[in-house]
C-alpha cells in the first residue's frame, strides 16, 4: 500500500504542503495521512500539561486540516505523534511504503536552518522516501 | 473517516495504531545520566556556591562535609519524586502532585514556590554569566563594574528566554559532549590543583585532612544549617533526571541505574572540587571571590589558557542551568493555567514554535525586572536572593516529601518496601527540610545574616524571602475567589493500579 504522507503543523508553510498533498492524492488516487509530529525537551521536568496541551494543540491541528482536506474532496487519515518531525514522517513513510513525504518550507536560510533545526532540512538526509518540499 | 492517532500517553487516542516507532522515547540510560548531571548543572553550581558555603560563619574547613550532608534529604526527596511520578507517568508536576495528595492550597503554594524559587536564582546565574564572560576575555575593568555585568547579564537573561521560547534544543549528542567537557574540566582542575598541593605547596596550601569530610567537626549546627541551605541549592534539578521515564528492562524495580550514576557522579564532583580549591590557596581566597571564584584559581591550577577551559565550562553549565530554570517555570505557570489556577493566558503555546511563549516570556521579564532591581540597589543582594532561594527549595521539596506518603498512605504498610521508600524516606527527607527551613528562617532574621546590610532592621535574605511569601499569600487570597472550581476540588489518593506488578516489558514502555 503506497500512500501520500504529509507534515502539517499549521503554519503558512505546511498550508501550502497540504494544499499541493491534497491535490497530489487526488490526481494520484493515493491515500493521504496527514501528520502532527511534536517533541518536547524532557530536561527540565515538569512537563505532564505541557505535554497534554501541545496534543491538544495537535489534533486540532489535524482536526482542521482533515476539514481543509475534506473540502478539497479528498478524505485523510491522521496521526498524532510524539517524536521529533522528521524521525516521525520517516518512519511512518517507511513502515506504509508511502509513495512520498510532502513538507512546507519556511524559506529559512541554510545556516539557521543548521543551528535552529529545519524539518525539511533533517528529512531530505533522512528519508528514504522522496520528499517533495513546497515553499510556503 | 478513518483516523489514528499516535499518542504515549493514550489521552485521546482514537485507534490506536500499533506502532512503537512513533511513540515518544523512552530515555535511555546515558540520557537519562546527562539529564540528571546537566540540569544540576555542577559547574555553575560550584561557581554560584563555594564562596559562599565557605563564607558561611563557624563552616571552617568542612565545606566538603557540607556537600555530603546536603545530599542526604536530596536522596530521601529523589525517592518521593520517582514515586509521585509513577502516579503520574510522564514528568507529572509539582503543582499537581500536591494538589492531588494535600489539596489545591497547597498545590498552588508549592507551585508559586516553584516560580517564585526559579525567579531568586536568575539574578545570582545572570551576574556569574556575565562575570565569567568577562573573565573569558581577561577583561578585568568590566568583570568589576556592577552596571557592566548587568548589561552582560541582561543580554544573558535575554538570549536564554529567547532560546527557550523559540524551541531551540541541542541535540543529546551536543548535550553530551558539552556535559563530558565540563564534568572533564572540573575534575582535571581538582586532580591538578592536588597534585600541586602535594608537590609545590602554593601560597596558603592546605593539605586536605578527613576532618574536611566530617560533618561531626563543625563547630556549631547553626553553621551546618547555613552550609546544608546553601548545599542543597547544588543538588536542586537532580531530581528531574530521576523522575523521568527511564528505558529499563524492569521499570518497577526502583530508580535505574542512571540515578545511582549520575548521583555519584555528582557527589563525587562536589566533593572532590569542593577539597581541591579549598586545599590549593586556603578557603580565604573562596571567601574573598564569591562571585568569581573560579577565576581567581583556575590561572594557578591549570595555567594561562587551560584556565579558559574553566571559565568555558562555567559558561556552558550556566546556560544550561538557566535553561533548566525558564523551562520548568514557564511548564509549572502552564500546568496551573490549565488546572484555572493562573490566567488562563499562561497556558498559551506558541502557534510555531510549540513552546509556553507567554509563561516563558513573562518568566524572562520578571527575571530582568528582580536582577536589575536587585544589582542596581545593592550588587550584595544577589547572594542574599541565592540564600534565600535555600528557603523556597527547602520548602516545596520537603512539600513534595509529605504529599508522596500522604498520596500513597493506603499502601504504606502493603510491604516492608513501600514502608521505607515510600513512607520513611519521604517524611524523612521533607523532616529534615523543614527542620533547615525553619532553623534558617530564625537564624536568618539577624541583621547581620546577609552579604548585604540589614534591611528593615532584619537580615537581608530573610527580608526577600518574607517578601517573596507574602506576594505569594496576596495572589493566593486574590485567586481563591477567582478559580472556585480549583480550590474546591478535594484531596485524593492513589489509583491502586499503580502499585501492580508492571505489565510485560512490551506494554511498559506506553507510560500508561
Amino acid at each position: 500500500m503506497a500512500g501520500i504522507i504529509v507534515g502539517y503543523d499549521g503554519s503558512d508553510g505546511a498550508e501550502a504542503a497540504l494544499r499541493s498533498a491534497v491535490d497530489l492524492s487526488k490526481r494520484l488516487g493515493e491515500r493521504l495521512t496527514v501528520v502532527f509530529a511534536f517533541e518536547a525537551n524532557p530536561v527540565g521536568g515538569e512537563a505532564l500539561d505541557y505535554w497534554a496541551a501541545l496534543r491538544e494543540h495537535g489534533e486540532g491541528r489535524l482536526a482542521k486540516a482533515l476539514e481543509e482536506a475534506k473540502a478539497a474532496g479528498v478524505e485523510a487519515e491522521r496521526v498524532l505523534a510524539e517524536r521529533p518531525p522528521a524521525d516521525a514522517l520517516s518512519e511512518l513513510a517507511r513502515e506504509r511504503d508511502a509513495a512520498m513525504i510532502v513538507v512546507g518550507s519556511r524559506g529559512e536560510r541554510p545556516i539557521a536552518a543548521a543551528i535552529l533545526g529545519s524539518t525539511p532540512h533533517r528529512l531530505l538526509h533522512l528519508s528514504e522516501t522522496p520528499v517533495l518540499v513546497v515553499r510556503g | 473517516m478513518e483516523s489514528a492517532s499516535i499518542a504515549a500517553g493514550g489521552g485521546s487516542v482514537e485507534s490506536g495504531v500499533e506502532d512503537k516507532g512513533l511513540k515518544r522515547n523512552a530515555i535511555g540510560y546515558i540520557s537519562n545520566v546527562v539529564i540528571g548531571v546537566a540540569s544540576t548543572a555542577p559547574g555553575y553550581s560550584l561557581a554560584a556556591t563555594l564562596g559562599v558555603i565557605a563564607a558561611v560563619g563557624g563552616i571552617g574547613l568542612q565545606a566538603p562535609a557540607v556537600m555530603i550532608v546536603a545530599f542526604l534529604p536530596m536522596l530521601c526527596i529523589a525517592a518521593a519524586y520517582y514515586y509521585l511520578n509513577r502516579a503520574d507517568p510522564d514528568c507529572g508536576t509539582t503543582f499537581t502532585w500536591v494538589s492531588k495528595a494535600i489539596g489545591p492550597k497547597s498545590g498552588w503554594t508549592a507551585g508559586w514556590a516553584i516560580i517564585a524559587t526559579d525567579v531568586l536564582v536568575m539574578p545570582s546565574l545572570a551576574f556569574v554569566a556575565g562575570q565569567y564572560t568577562f573573565q573569558l576575555f581577561d577583561w578585568q575593568s568590566a568583570a568589576n563594574s556592577k552596571w557592566a555585568v548587568l548589561a552582560a547579564g541582561v543580554i544573558w537573561i535575554v538570549v536564554m528566554t529567547w532560546i527557550c521560547w523559540r524551541g531551540v534544543e541541542l541535540s543529546a549528542r551536543t548535550q553530551q559532549i558539552l556535559l563530558s567537557i565540563e564534568v572533564f574540566t572540573l575534575c582535571l582542575f581538582a586532580v591538578v590543583a592536588l597534585i600541586k598541593v602535594y608537590t609545590s605547596a602554593p601560597a596558603d596550601s592546605i593539605k586536605p585532612a578527613f576532618s574536611w569530610f566530617n560533618p561531626f567537626d563543625i563547630s556549631t549546627t547553626h553553621a551546618l544549617v547555613g552550609g546544608v541551605l546553601l548545599g542543597v541549592f547544588i543538588y536542586w534539578g537532580w531530581d528531574s533526571g530521576v523522575a523521568v521515564n527511564e528505558e529499563s528492562e524492569n521499570p518497577a524495580e526502583g530508580p535505574g541505574k542512571s540515578a545511582i550514576v549520575s548521583t555519584l557522579l555528582l557527589v563525587g564532583i562536589y566533593v572532590l572540587v569542593t577539597t581541591a580549591a579549598q586545599a590549593f590557596h586556603g578557603p580565604k581566597l573562596l571567601i574573598n571571590n564569591p562571585d568569581d571564584v573560579f577565576a581567581p584559581l583556575g590561572k594557578g591550577v591549570l595555567g594561562s589558557g587551560l584556565d579558559k577551559l574553566l571559565i568555558i565550562a562555567v559558561l556552558t553549565s550556566a546556560s544550561a542551568s538557566t535553561q533548566t530554570t525558564i523551562l520548568p517555570t514557564a511548564r509549572t505557570s502552564l500546568s496551573m493555567a490549565r488546572n484555572r489556577a493562573l490566567p488562563g493566558i499562561f497556558g498559551r503555546i506558541h502557534p510555531r514554535y510549540l513552546s509556553p511563549d507567554v509563561s516563558t516570556l513573562a518568566m524572562g521579564a520578571v527575571s530582568i525586572l528582580v536582577f536589575a532591581f536587585l544589582v542596581v540597589k545593592d550588587q550584595n543582594l544577589v547572594f542574599d536572593a541565592f540564600t534565600a532561594l535555600g528557603l523556597g527549595i527547602c520548602f516545596y521539596y520537603g512539600l513534595t516529601g509529605f504529599a508522596c506518603a500522604i498520596y500513597y498512605r493506603r499502601h504504606l504498610f502493603a510491604s516492608a518496601r513501600n514502608f521505607f521508600f515510600i513512607g520513611v524516606l519521604p517524611i524523612l527527607g521533607g523532616m529534615s527540610l523543614g527542620y533547615i527551613f525553619v532553623r534558617s528562617v530564625i537564624d536568618l532574621r539577624a541583621p547581620d545574616s546577609g552579604a548585604a546590610g540589614p534591611l528593615l532592621g532584619l537580615g537581608a535574605p530573610f527580608v526577600i524571602a518574607a517578601i517573596t511569601f507574602i506576594i505569594g499569600a496576596v495572589l493566593l487570597l486574590l485567586s481563591i475567589p477567582r478559580y472556585r472550581e480549583y480550590f474546591s476540588r478535594k484531596a485524593a489518593v492513589v489509583d491502586p493500579k499503580v502499585l501492580e506488578p508492571p505489565p510485560p516489558p512490551a506494554a511498559a514502555t506506553e507510560g500508561s
